[in-house]
């Protein structure tokens, strides 16, 4: 069911508690819709909770215990070793028994040494036995030694959890009982924590949600290729992000791709291209020269020195003799040498190549803008208006649900279309340079994916425009007349409010459907674009039209 | 031990005590080490480059100090000879694993010292520490063992 059939068919008046565990399961739902990627719908990834988390780790314990009748801890050192894939201990424990044991530091008992007296290699104190302790290997070290080896490793991070005897040439493991017996409280609460904390950071499948202060894992629960993205929401906390790459959420473009956007986004490195496409060194101060439009002759900011921009040469030697002052001779003669080609090829191309980044980082940057924009918006709206507007219609403001979701839909779209702009950066790299560098320019085919790419996108923007003018202006205008009309606090007309929420849900719908299929679409990649979506996006336009 | 080391003995753990009595009663082959007179947990360090070796005839100058957490951490080591290897950089210091992670406290100055003494006789480029110095090893070998040798000649003789 989506939401619209639900709230076209349910009352207004609906008795608060019940439609809040309603939409509680309506949001799982919709999750689980939004996010999955195979035909088959089922959900591309689980979110997790604490509980969960520690079920399921228990339960991945008990199957190696029970299947090796090996220990818990024992077999805790297994499933850390194997990324906590239950299958794959139980694969290599019987076919590679010993290298498998010995990876993980599990030995043999050593026979119990027959001295009463042993001398710590630590410190070099000699003590009664029984008052030592060691791993299987039975290299006795004092209490006090111990402490200090455990607290140390502890301190140093979650390595400490493959912990081997101090003794430089042994690889038993440190048994727990030695820390639980040695480490100081607060160290012994981190080994622990460390314990419970490797069933995510260990596990192929999880990954800790990146909202702040979240105590969510993610499990994803399809087959990922290695580096494929997976877009994720936090059903506990609301965090978008990758679960591939953990940068926020970034369908259709690739991990890769968003990594080298970033590091193209550094103003640094692009500054450094725009200086080199626009400017030249002062040839007596070395600062960086702007070149005006047209003139040749340049004069220094700094020192003014006076100099052609041509051949750098002092303008005072320019003139009649070297051509006139547009047109330097020496340059020109240099030029037919060929000494100055290849320096101007280089400027031409960098300058070439900056604008075209202009073009696409402009575009970026505008919807990341205009989403942080939104979402502060939709939380001053549901701050401000929905408590009012609940007042206003007699409805619990659990009701107006359909406004959040309306503006949350609006934050997704403005992500998506943000990306757009880095996917056709990258996707049209190719094509772009084609047309700019040689006679023959695009074929046929390309100026037809360029076209299709630019329609769809064009297009998408169309239809967030209208959603987000009904999420805001018509909102405020149902608002405004109501309180006009009748004064403030006054009941608001039904029937409009009625007619503003079937539209705002159809619209919410129509435009999450279409950025869906935009998303998939751009996924599959850019030769399937003018097959698949040539005919469809008039059809969706069309759907668009009739709910408006 | 005059006086005032004895006041500082007595403040020392034992183990770095009996450490230092062993290091000087039975020294290793080729390797001196003795503390600074105002620091016990200093040690002034001399070792002969190994023969066969492009260090062979040289006498590096190393210090060696043992932080207030020693043995539960390592020593701090560091080349005052000027030398030309790939896995010390300008500064003398050492790219050792056992001075890192590969550290237990079951290890001893000593055992630190002989480390470093083999590490001279088999230098390792593809673990290195001075870049371009890894770089020479790998592009240019006998041409980076003469200039090690040159460096030998000119910085560590004593
Ligand atoms: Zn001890
Ligand atoms: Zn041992
Ligand atoms: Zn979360
Ligand atoms: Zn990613
Ligand atoms: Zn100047
Ligand atoms: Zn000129």
């Amino acid at each position: 069911m989506s939401d619209s059939e639900e709230y076209a068919s349910g009352s207004l008046m609906e008795d608060e508690e019940e439609e809040e565990q309603e939409s509680a399961s309506d949001q799982e739902k919709d999750f689980g819709l939004d996010n999955s990627v195979t035909v088959s719908k089922k959900p591309a990834y689980r979110i997790l909770k604490g509980e969960t988390l520690e079920e399921r780790r228990k339960q991945a314990l008990e199957e190696v215990t029970g299947v090796l009748g090996i220990t818990e801890e024992d077999a805790a050192r297994l499933l850390r070793r194997f990324k906590w894939d239950v299958t794959r201990v139980h694969e290599e424990w019987f076919s590679n028994y010993d290298a498998v044991r010995a990876s993980v530091g599990l030995q043999d008992e050593a026979p119990v040494p027959s001295t009463s007296q042993a001398t710590c290699m630590i410190c070099f104190e000699s003590y009664p036995t029984d008052q030592m302790y060691s791993a299987s290997c039975r290299h006795l070290f004092c209490h006090d030694c111990w402490q200090g080896y455990t607290s140390t490793a502890i301190a140093d991070g979650p390595a400490c959890l493959d912990l081997r005897c101090p003794d430089p040439k042994c690889t038993a493991c440190v048994p727990t009982s030695i820390i639980k017996r040695t480490a100081p409280p607060e160290a012994l609460a981190k080994y622990q924590s460390f314990c419970v904390r490797s069933f995510v950071e260990d596990n192929r499948s999880l990954v800790w949600c990146v909202g702040r202060g979240c105590e969510c894992a993610v499990e994803c629960c399809v087959d990922r290729t290695a580096d494929e993205a997976l877009d994720v929401i936090c059903s506990s906390c609301g965090a978008t992000f990758c679960f591939n790459c953990k940068e926020e959420a970034h369908r259709p473009v690739s991990c890769e791709w968003v990594r080298k956007w970033a590091i193209k986004n550094s103003a640094e490195s692009e500054n450094v291209h725009w200086i080199i496409a626009n400017t030249k060194p002062c040839p007596r101060c070395s600062r960086p020269i702007e070149k005006n439009q047209g003139c040749m002759h340049m004069t220094c900011s700094q020192c003014r020195f006076e100099f052609c921009w041509l051949c750098q040469g002092d303008w005072k030697e320019h003139g009649d003799r070297t051509g006139g002052f547009f047109n330097c001779n020496r340059y020109d003669a240099a030029k037919r040498k060929g000494d100055y080609d290849e320096e101007t090829r280089k400027r031409d191309n960098a300058k070439q190549s900056l604008e075209r980044y202009m073009h696409y980082f402009e575009r970026w940057d505008a919807h990341q803008k205009a989403r942080n924009k939104a979402k502060a918006d939709q939380a001053r709206i549901s701050a401000d208006w929905l408590e009012r507007l609940s007042e206003q219609t007699k409805t619990p403001s659990s009701q107006l649900k359909f406004i959040m979701d309306a503006w949350s839909q609006i934050i997704e779209c403005r992500r998506v279309l943000s990306w757009t702009y880095t996917y056709g950066y990258y996707a049209l790299e190719d094509m772009d340079h084609k047309a700019s560098s040689t006679k023959e320019g695009n074929s046929s085919a390309e100026e037809n994916q360029r076209f299709f790419f630019e329609f769809l996108q064009a297009d998408a923007e169309r239809s967030l425009e209208r959603l987000h003018e009904a999420a805001e202006v018509q909102l405020k205008k149902v608002m405004e007349n109501n309180s006009t009309a009748q004064g403030n606090g006054a009941p608001l007309d039904l029937d409009s409010f009625m007619a503003f929420r079937t539209h705002l849900i159809g619209l919410t719908d129509v435009t999450r459907g279409y950025f869906e299929k935009l998303v998939r679409q751009l996924e599959k990649g850019f030769e399937d674009l003018e097959r698949d979506f040539g005919g469809g996006s008039a059809e969706e336009a069309a759907l668009i039209e009739t709910t408006l | 031990m005059n006086s005032a080391q004895e006041a500082q003995a007595a403040q020392l753990p034992r183990r770095i005590i009996k450490e230092t009595q062993r290091l000087l009663s039975e020294p290793a082959p080729g390797i001196s080490a003795s503390p600074s007179e105002d620091n016990l947990r200093y040690f002034n360090v001399m070792i002969l480059g190994p023969s066969q070796s492009p260090y062979e005839g040289g006498v590096f100058k190393l210090e060696l100090f043992l932080p207030e957490d020693y043995p539960m951490a390592p020593p701090k080591v560091r080349f005052l000879t000027k030398i030309y290897h790939p896995n010390v950089d300008k500064l003398g210091r050492i790219c050792l694993d056992i001075l890192k992670d590969k550290w237990s406290p079951a290890l001893q100055i000593r055992t630190v010292l002989l480390s470093i003494q083999a590490l001279l006789s088999a230098p390792n480029p593809d673990d290195p520490l001075a870049d371009n110095v890894a770089q020479h090893w790998k592009s240019d070998e006998p041409g980076a063992i003469r200039t090690a040798r040159d460096w030998t000649l000119r910085f560590a003789q004593s």
